[in-house]
């Protein structure tokens, strides 16, 4: 350890530490840091990462299908781009890992033992040509308004990562609606198929932000990540402004939101929704969903089965 | 230099966007090889954009700053005599002498050669 | 030679026809192979490079089938997803699956097949594309200028994954030695112009194959020498000729997945 952080006394680094976030500052990777925040921002990272490589297999399972030349290679380019988004944030979670001894391969250890999640959303089938585009119109619409809210995250690599990941979204956000924008406007098939693919997504697209309190689930990391300005919105703050941006659009699709319930209350400015089943969505992030097993399976597989690869070329010498 | 077994090398990637641009940081990879490195660089961070020039740079042989060496880089606000703020009674003499003062951008617009006018 | 006597004539107008799907076809196939390693290569950062070569290279199939379309032989999407194998011109070596298994389920794809295979068929490619620069039919000599851009970065990516490979533990040499073999074993048709190449070659489309053959052994030989390895032999006789539509079983299966949503309802805008 330093002579300068000897001298600085634990309470007297974090208070300026504190100082730096509240005057805006960016935190860097190698700059004192205190464990709380360091651990917060690996596990928002990493799972934020790997949710990216995770998320990456629903799509994916229909890029070979994609309906024309022209879709077969936006579909590629945009779950390349996921996988690429993947690489960011997984580079910006190993580097906070360095001081454990830990790299990449720990963490994709961590996936298959369970020990590192992945988002919800990504344990769901993916059933039909539908569910591509509305992966890339919905479940990347929440996901954009859960990343800007990061955007200037305190977090320096952090917040770098997101502006190239965001920029990138602008490209999945035109993507996904030119597929669902075919679709609606095509034959009764395909609008059916638009419309089950909205029923089987709604509650997930949900569940994606997150529950309201730690009441609901009995954890939540929203506490700590607000107040190391690591974000700045609530779950629920994020999920009504999802329904505000989404749900005119959905309806003026012509398509039915599977909530009865759901309406925007006047007086107290705030959609009332049904709630999704929270019991359901933390069996899902324990890896319980209906595609977590033959997702992580195919993950696993492909990792070891390329084993050799990583093992062939990690001589000592560069 | 002593080096971990590993196929996960950290490398820095640099480009450039025109010939002329200078080289931008863009993000870092992992890689096995400086040579692996590069022909994974730019479709892994300049897929949108056009690349002039790349440069991968193997994290260990940037020679970077402490949190203590930083400290070496403050100093005082003093140094008006390397720029133009400390000469700026010159506009007034110029003045005095019916001739007008070079400034920066005056001096910048000559980059295309003499204008005769 | 002009453009117009080379398609006003039946005969011409199917060399040239026949030389197309072969090109359209073997980069059709060979992006749908790429496309199934997606989310699924050995590395993260590999997989994001080696998807811009699969795009890339759909990209260049579909500016062939657009020659096509442009000549009349229906729109470009039907002529790549509706087509059944026995109308197919793609090589063996393209319609080969990645390994055991399939990509959505328990993928034990091979690494070691797929740098092979891959560099192997773009040094073919880039060896006819070369050729193509100069055919006389004007349309695909204009192509084949634009793809050949791109081709440069496809070979040193796939070199290079090939002599680190080769270079590396005893392991990654035997897997790399049994792709070189496998890969071989179906190189006899990627050259090959089929039943039609006499004509094909006759109008100066490209040029003949025993040429072809003989600039890619020597583009390959440095390669060779740099591993210590004979340049492998192409066999002069294949247990099929995609080019006469001879296929496996394999093409079947795969036009079945790359076209299962197109043939819904292929009068649909999708």
């Amino acid at each position: 350890m330093s002579i300068l952080e000897k001298e600085l006394e634990e309470h007297e680094q974090l208070e300026q530490f504190m100082a730096r976030i509240e005057a805006g500052d960016k935190i860097e990777a190698d700059d004192w840091m205190p464990e709380e925040y360091r651990i917060a921002l690996i596990k928002l990272i990493s799972m934020h990462g790997i949710s990216e490589i995770m998320g990456a297999l629903p799509e994916k399972e229909w890029v070979p299908k994609a309906p024309s030349l022209r879709r077969k290679l936006g579909i590629m380019a945009k779950v390349q781009d996921e996988m690429g988004h993947g690489q960011l944030l997984l580079r910006v979670a190993e580097d906070l890992l360095k001081p454990y001894g830990k790299d990449r391969d720990d963490l994709m250890q961590d996936l298959f033992t369970g020990k590192l999640k992945f988002h919800n959303v990504f344990h769901m089938p993916a059933k039909t040509w539908a569910d591509a585009g509305l992966i890339g119109w919905l479940v990347d619409g929440a996901a954009i308004i859960t990343q800007t809210n990061m955007l200037n995250s305190s977090y320096g690599p952090y917040s770098r990562a997101l502006h190239r990941i965001c920029a990138e979204e602008v490209f999945h956000a035109h993507h996904g609606e030119s597929i669902i924008m075919a679709l609606a406007e095509g034959t009764e098939e395909q609008r059916q198929m638009l419309q089950e693919s909205l029923n089987e997504w709604w509650e997930a697209l949900l569940m994606f932000f997150g529950p309201a309190n730690s009441d609901t689930t009995g954890s939540s990391k929203q506490d700590i990540t607000i107040k190391y300005k690591i974000r700045t919105s609530t779950n629920e703050e994020l999920r009504q402004s999802f329904f505000t941006k989404y749900v005119p659009r959905i309806l003026s699709l012509g398509l039915t939101i599977p909530d009865p319930t759901l309406r925007f209350d006047e007086e107290q400015k705030v959609w009332i929704y049904q709630q999704p089943d929270w019991s359901k969505f933390k069996q899902i992030i324990m890896n319980n969903g209906p595609r977590s097993q033959a997702r992580l399976n195919l993950r696993r597989v492909s990792y070891e089965t390329n084993a050799w690869v990583r093992e062939a070329l990690s001589a000592a010498a560069i | 230099m002593e080096q971990k077994k590993t196929f996960y090398h950290e490398f820095e990637v640099f480009s450039k966007r025109t010939p002329s641009s200078p080289f931008q940081h863009q993000f870092s990879l992992l890689a096995p090889n400086a040579e692996m490195a590069m022909i994974m660089a730019q479709e892994n961070f300049m897929r949108r954009e056009p690349v002039a020039d790349i440069w991968v740079v193997q994290r260990e042989h940037i020679q970077g700053l402490t949190r203590e060496e930083k400290v070496m880089l403050k100093r005082l606000d003093n140094k008006e005599y390397r720029e133009t703020k400390g000469y700026g009674y010159l506009k007034k003499k110029w003045r005095y002498y019916q001739q007008k003062m070079f400034d920066e951008k005056e001096i910048l617009s000559w980059s295309g050669g003499t204008k005769h006018d | 030679m002009t453009e117009l006597n080379l398609t006003t004539a039946p005969e011409n107008k199917e060399a040239v026809v026949s030389l197309l799907f072969q090109l359209a076809d073997d980069d059709f196939l060979y992006s749908f192979r790429g496309s199934e390693w997606l989310g699924l290569a050995p590395h993260i950062e590999e997989d994001v490079a080696s998807s811009s070569i699969s795009q890339d290279s759909m990209g260049h199939a579909a500016m062939f089938y657009q020659l096509l379309e442009e000549l009349g032989l229906g729109s470009a999407d039907s002529l790549a997803h509706l087509r059944p194998a026995k109308e197919r011109k793609n090589c063996i070596l393209v319609e080969r699956p990645n390994g055991e298994g399939d990509y959505m389920n328990v993928p034990k794809f091979d690494w070691a097949y797929a740098v092979v295979r891959n560099y192997f068929y773009t040094a073919a490619k880039k060896v006819k594309i070369e050729s193509l620069k100069n055919s006389s039919y004007d349309p695909l000599a204009k192509v084949a200028l634009k793809i050949n851009i791109e081709l440069y970065y496809h070979l040193l990516h796939w070199k290079t994954w090939f002599i680190q490979l080769f270079n590396s533990t005893e392991e990654a040499r035997e897997r790399m030695q049994s792709a070189v073999d496998r890969v071989m074993k179906d190189f006899g048709d990627v050259f090959s112009l089929g039943a039609d190449g006499e004509q094909i070659v006759r109008l100066g489309l490209i040029e003949e194959e025993k040429v072809l053959v003989q600039r890619w052994k020597a583009q390959m030989k440095p390669v060779f020498e740099s591993i210590h390895l004979p340049i492998p032999e192409i066999p002069s006789r294949t247990e099929a000729n995609g080019r006469n539509f001879e296929h496996t079983e394999d093409l079947e299966s795969a036009i079945a997945t790359l076209s299962e949503v197109y043939r819904l309802d292929p009068a649909a805008t999708w």
